[in-house]
């Protein structure tokens, strides 16, 4: 494998730290090559398999357990290969093997083959391996190259190859070498084509190889040392035959009968398993019926491992102790497979299969034996492919089971592990492993959520109560151990939180639709449907240019990475935002997909740039070309019309269709698939902008995208001026019409009127006006009114949404602390329910009172610590911080106190602040909420007012109310203050607590132990509140722990959950302290 | 009612500049005895106790026992206001949440009221119990305060350490050492500027230096500090106010393992 040559030196500026290697070279997210895999390699020989074999008869009672959720039975039609085959493809990979004798008689040799897996209708599973499919790429015929010469050539590049590839075994490395007429797709040109030459190698890999020998130069007779720019060098080989082949992604393949031959000893354990050549196959477009979804297994799966104490659980050392699976069938409502495999006796669980093993070997086993008879198409599960399926592999690798990661389709071949570092601006270096499973599409929900969703933490348990409002109990996995060596009732707990783990991604599957949503995006983008999880945006963009590119006869330079030297360019404007409070209806026209439209009004694209260069030398008449404001020429679409706005113009056709084809749909499912592909053919329109905007990108071309944002920032001016020149009192309108603040698409005004509907026709007025001087398909829309409408600053603003005159449909809000990850709940909630009140009860009395009560509450330690606790991703090591940050400190100091439960690289850290001495930095006082809880230590409730609180709470009120910050931060309110005396401090060993009055605090003198003679008068009044409170506190408790109890489904036993992302946790704990405590008070009375 | 005057108002203002940098906000308990306050440092690993014995005032007052919660910061804002010969009185009502500091100039030509919105404080009580000590060391307040100073700007921590000899402070940092020795010297002409060591068994104790610098605050209340050490207790630095009674800090020693904790970071 010779993909040396792609890798680039890392930036000189930036050195490598030592302690990651390599993270550089892969900071790109498409930086992924083909990976040749020889197809006798990987097989496990004969004998071993037949020990394999053998080992299943001795385990024939579990098989035939297994056996009745095997696929169905093939029909005569399928066994007789008389009808033709229709399946969905989920996974298309290749091998390397024997080119087909049959099918393929003049070639012989290795060759690539690939491999389609897919279900039928009827849920059959499929194995499509496809012949003859060569890889390739163009280059630049060189002036002055006959097409006699292109033999000469071929001999030169053919002895390079051999060279550079000297431990190959194959014969011929360079196919063929053809001449053929192509033109690039960069710049304008005025000539229609000219000679390309299409290179055509054996094995995918070659393509790299050759590749660089090209870039390097390479000698050639009569025209000295050349090197050339390659052409379409980087598509992977999966994805060049898709392109080739018209499919798409997660689409209908129709082999036709008689096409096909089955193959003469399957290699998998598909049901139909069949070669067939590559011009044979029929691809559907995804319409009609063939939008439709087979009928895929899906299975969720979790895993429990036994850790020992003080030790997260390594699979050389820690059994796996439990196995819980559920298969669906896509489509349906409930899993039809509910099981689980747990090592020891575990007690039956109702609507669940329980099977129990006595070593953990059966256990692994039986496991494998489930996946090869289920058969599933689609493997999910929440962090599995970083933990759960590596763990399962390197588990059996140290019990020395050779026979279990057989988990693929492919018979006898083992599942290969792979170590890989994924490095991102955004998410950080992160070391993972890389499960290959031939025929089975992973899909871990982790990685969706993190990809999709901004939350503030991404355990299963605080995504399934953010998405399903469920939680589940968290058992600590130093816990985990001793549920296992108690009972069968212990275990049978245990198998019971295994399966709702399980059952969970599951869940969270169906809800957020992630099936059909990835699938749409695979059909509208033609990527297979793995890469859309494993690879960035571009990749969606490469794809949709190449298939467009192939039909209009243009290749794309495979331009060298340039790296970050191409410099930035200026971004979408913002208007400037005059804040303040508004209480008349605010109308806010948007462009509708400003960024494609601009590219789509203006022609903007790769084959309509102009050089420099050539607009001296082309003469080119003005009317037919565009000069954009930012200075670059592009030529009109009646000489050349643009790729781009092309597959703009698609994407957004096709989505005005989804759309109104979703208004017509009734069918539930059939809407499922419309809204997903609508949304699916929105990204993708938006991220073709910054395709062409990645410095580090694909191809980058700043040309086009500086061009796009100057458009946008002269039709925000434009709008801004025509709106406020045309509604004014002196044309006839009742009130000057005032432009208050526009964003990158959208200018909010004000018309002065009062009434929503009035500024709603106002609205569209000028939506049409303004509109009628773009250039089509610009379009300025009236969307929505914002009333009343709180504009704090540039991108902060609140207010209530109104699309019809009689309601609002919503309050809308912007860039305020209700959506950041980095501040504590405590300031999201607070934000949220002055927001409410202010704009929907119109009550800002209300509102300050509701600040005033929560700072009260806050200084006499009343507040929930779960509104406290602030999370932040931990994205490196302390060492690698410049600056003390908390949570880097904490996670540094929780090492220290226990190794186990300490947070890691990549992990996010949820932490509070407590008091510390005087002058104590920030990150001097972090703490884990837990620890904050058993010990009692009391937080630091001034950091909470004046480094959480009060910006954003004064960012509000400031519009709205004079000295804010006086009446919010200052008030009496903020004059009673509770002080707990922590349990673990330096002096509290020494120190004792001294009685005081229960009535008024003041000290008790010696005789005395309840109240001072002073109180003593009220002591019937005092005993009942105090008992009272108890009462409460008790009743509190009880709900509390009831609640707990539902959630971990038993309620005669003990609670076990310590989730740090669970409100009710925090309460239950704190409750449970506060009752202790008033209990010590009552029995102070002692009658 | 509670009317406590103090004639030497100078006290009071010394008093709340030695205890402010410690505490925040605390309460003050008044009972016919005295005047007294026991509170934590903010990072709980200090705790301070002061007392005025009724016997001090001019005139006291006191019908019940009372606590006021009072923001020290705001407090000795008001005291500012005092001049440093000024009677100062405070005032306050039953069930009122207010105090009034009354400053009255010595040649009773100028009177002010201040009045101050009391806080409501929800804390726990705490105290030392009284102890033996192995070892109690009296020195001058300025000295003591010096030693401290100097040995901060060296290292994080002091170890004193008592001896027969007399008592010796320590550090150690980044760029050295340094070691501080105060012989027993009871032969000086003023009995203040005497070095007396009491010791039955010898001591060696770490402490932080940040606090010991806070507790020096206290020194122009009196012109000795009583030192007092035993293994496993908290050391008490006292500083005498004349007839009247006193401030005492009090700090756990160090300890190797919570050493990670506590230590300030530069």
């Amino acid at each position: 494998m010779n993909n040396g040559s792609r890798k680039r030196p890392p930036p000189p500026s930036q050195p490598l730290p030592a302690n990651q290697p390599k993270s550089q070279a892969f900071s790109q997210e498409d930086e992924f090559v083909d990976e040749d895999v020889f197809l006798d390699e990987t097989l496990i020989s004969e004998d071993e398999e037949s020990l394999i074999l053998r080992d299943i008869e001795q385990r024939q009672a579990l098989v035939s357990r297994i056996a009745k959720w095997i696929r169905p039975h093939l029909s005569s039609e399928y066994l007789s290969q008389s009808c033709s085959i229709f399946f969905q493809q989920l996974e298309i990979d290749y091998v390397i093997g024997e080119s087909h004798k049959e099918l393929l008689p003049n070639s012989s040799g290795a060759a690539a083959i690939i491999r389609i897996f897919g279900v039928t209708k009827e849920g059959h599973s499929v194995c499509c391996n496809v012949h003859g499919f060569e890889p390739y790429f163009y280059i630049s015929c060189p002036p002055g190259m006959r097409p006699d010469d292109i033999s000469g050539f071929h001999k030169i590049l053919e002895g390079r190859m051999k060279e550079s590839n000297r431990n190959s075994k194959v014969p011929q490395f360079v196919r063929r070498i053809e001449m053929v007429q192509r033109k690039s797709i960069m710049h304008y040109q005025q000539h229609n084509s000219q000679p390309f030459l299409k290179i055509v190698v054996a094995l995918p890999t070659m393509v790299a190889s050759c590749r660089g020998i090209l870039d390097r130069g390479i000698q050639i007779d009569g025209l000295g040392m050349k090197s050339f720019m390659t052409y379409e060098s980087n598509v992977l080989f999966a994805l060049r035959f898709m392109i080739d082949c018209n499919i798409v992604g997660g689409n209908w393949i129709e082999v036709p009968a008689g096409k096909y031959k089955k193959t003469a000893k399957n290699l998998s354990y598909c049901q139909l398993e069949f070669d067939c050549l590559y011009s044979e196959l029929i691809s559907h477009a995804p319409e009609g019926d063939f939008s439709k979804m087979a009928p895929f297994r899906i299975l969720s799966f979790d895993i429990e491992c036994a850790g020992r104490k003080g030790h997260f659980p390594e699979p050389t050392h820690d059994p796996v102790i439990q196995i819980a699976n559920l298969v669906t069938l896509q489509g349906e409502g409930q899993p039809f497979v509910r099981n689980v495999m747990t090592l020891k006796s575990c007690s039956p669980i109702v609507g669940t299969e329980v099977m129990s093993f006595d070593t953990e070997r059966e256990v692994l086993l039986a496991w494998r034996d489930f996946i090869r008879e289920v058969d599933p198409d689609i493997i999910i599960g929440y962090n599995i492919c970083k933990f759960d399926l590596p763990y399962l592999i390197e588990r059996a690798d140290a019990l020395k089971i050779a026979e279990f990661p057989i988990l693929g389709r492919i018979r006898s071949s083992r599942v290969r592990v792979k170590d890989t570092t994924f490095s991102s601006r955004q998410l950080g270096t992160r070391e993972s492993k890389e499960v290959t499973i031939e025929g089975r599409v992973q899909f871990d929900l982790l990685q969706a959520m993190q990809r999709d969703h901004k939350l503030s933490s991404y355990s299963l348990n605080s995504v399934s109560a953010h998405f399903l409002s469920e939680q589940k109990e968290d058992v600590h996995h130093s816990i985990i151990s001793d549920l296992q060596n108690g009972n069968a009732d212990t275990r049978r707990r245990l198998a019971v939180y295994c399966l709702k783990d399980a059952y969970l991604p599951q869940r969270l599957l169906d809800k957020l639709m992630f099936i059909y949503n990835y699938v749409e995006m695979a059909r509208v983008t033609g990527v297979p449907i793995s890469f859309l999880l494993s690879r960035g945006q571009s990749i969606k963009v490469l794809s949709q240019l190449l298939r467009k590119a192939k039909q209009k006869n243009l290749v794309i330079p495979n331009v060298k990475q340039a790296g970050s030297d191409q410099g930035t360019y200026e971004g979408a404007t913002v208007l400037e935002a005059r804040a303040g409070f508004y209480e008349k209806p605010i109308a806010t026209l948007d462009f509708a997909s400003l960024y494609p439209s601009i590219m789509m009004a203006y022609n903007l694209c790769y084959c309509s740039l102009v050089t420099p260069e050539d607009v001296r030398k082309l003469n080119l008449p003005p009317e037919s070309v565009n000069k954009t404001p930012s200075g670059e020429t592009f030529v009109k679409s009646n000489l050349q019309k643009g790729i781009l706005p092309e597959i703009l113009e698609e994407l957004l056709a096709a989505r005005r269709r989804a759309k109104a084809d979703l208004k017509e749909a009734k069918d539930p499912l059939e809407k499922a698939v419309l809204d997903g592909r609508q949304l699916a053919l929105k990204i993708s329109a938006n991220s073709v902008y910054g395709f062409t905007g990645a410095t580090v990108g694909q191809l980058p071309c700043i040309e086009i995208s500086s061009s796009v944002t100057s458009y946008g920032r002269q039709m925000i001016e434009h709008t801004k001026n025509l709106v406020e020149d045309k509604f004014t009192t002196l044309n006839g309108y009742e009130n000057n019409a005032e432009v208050i603040y526009g964003d990158t698409d959208s200018v909010m005004v004000q018309f002065g009127v009062s009434s929503v509907e009035e500024a709603m026709k106002l609205g569209r007025e000028a939506a049409e006006y303004i509109s009628g001087t773009f250039t089509k398909p610009i379009k300025l829309e009236f969307e929505k009114i914002y009333y009343p409408f709180l504009l704090i600053s540039k991108k902060r603003y609140a207010g209530l949404f109104w699309t019809k005159p009689d309601t609002f449909d919503k309050m809308d809000t912007k860039g305020i602390e209700t959506v950041r990850r980095d501040n504590c709940l405590l300031v999201k909630n607070l934000v949220n329910d002055c927001l409410h009140k202010i704009l929907i009860d119109r009550d800002i009395p209300g509102a300050v009172q509701h600040v005033k009560n929560a700072i009260s509450d806050l200084l006499m330690n009343r507040m929930d610590l779960s509104l406290l606790v602030i999370t932040k991703g931990l994205t490196k090591t302390g060492d690698d911080y410049e600056v003390k940050a908390a949570h880097v400190e904490l996670a540094e100091r929780m090492r220290k106190r226990d190794a186990a439960t300490a947070p890691n690289v990549g992990d996010r850290v949820p932490y509070v602040i407590i008091k510390g001495a005087k002058g104590a930095k920030a990150y001097e006082k972090s703490e884990d909420p837990i620890y904050v809880l058993e010990n009692n230590i009391p937080i630091d409730p001034q950091y909470y007012l004046e480094n959480q609180i009060s910006k954003p709470i004064l960012r509000i009120f400031e519009p709205i109310l004079k000295n804010a910050s006086r009446e919010l931060l200052h008030g009496s309110h903020t004059r009673s203050i509770s002080i707990s005396t922590p349990s673990n401090s330096g002096i509290m060993k020494f120190a004792k607590k001294q009685l005081t009055c229960i009535g008024c605090k003041a000290l008790l003198s010696n005789g005395d132990h309840t109240l001072c003679s002073h109180c003593k008068g009220r002591e019937a009044e005092l005993y009942c509140k105090t008992v009272a409170q108890v009462s409460n506190l008790e009743t509190l408790f009880g709900k509390l722990w009831t609640q707990c109890q539902e959630c971990q489904g038993s309620l005669h036993q003990d609670v076990l959950c310590t989730s740090r992302d669970c409100p009710i946790f925090y309460r239950r704990k704190k409750a449970q302290k506060d009752m202790a405590e008033a209990k010590l008070q009552l029995d102070r009375w002692n009658f | 009612m509670l009317e406590l005057r103090l004639v030497q108002g100078s006290l009071l203002k010394k008093v709340l500049e030695a205890i402010k940098e410690l505490v925040n906000d605390a309460n003050f308990d008044c009972s016919a005895s005295g005047f007294s306050l026991q509170a934590m440092d903010s990072s709980h690993v200090a705790l301070v106790a002061l007392l005025l014995r009724s016997e001090g005032f001019e005139h006291y007052r006191c019908d019940r026992n009372l606590s006021m919660g009072m923001n020290l910061n705001n407090m000795s804002k008001m005291l500012k206001c005092a001049g440093n010969d000024d009677i100062i009185t405070i005032k306050a009502d039953d069930g009122s949440d207010t105090v009034t500091f009354m400053f009255e100039s010595p040649t009773q030509d100028k009177i002010s009221d201040f009045e101050m919105k009391l806080m409501d404080i929800d804390s726990e009580h705490l105290g030392i119990p009284e102890a033996e000590y192995h070892a109690i060391v009296r020195m001058p307040s300025a000295e003591f305060a010096r030693i401290c100073k100097d040995l901060s700007s060296i290292g994080d921590t002091v170890v004193i350490s008592v001896t027969k000899e007399g008592v010796k402070f320590s550090t150690r940092g980044d760029i050295g050492a340094a070691n501080i020795v105060c012989r027993q010297n009871t032969t000086v002409d003023k009995p203040e500027e005497a070095t007396v060591v009491e010791m039955n068994e010898p001591v060696s104790l770490t402490f932080a230096l940040r606090y010991m610098n806070s507790f020096t605050k206290a020194t122009p209340l009196s012109n000795t500090v009583t030192i007092s050490l035993s293994n496993e207790l908290p050391v008490v630095v006292e500083y005498k106010i004349a007839e009247m009674g006193y401030v005492r800090f009090y700090l756990a020693p160090k300890i190797e393992e919570d050493e990670e904790e506590t230590k300030p970071e530069v």
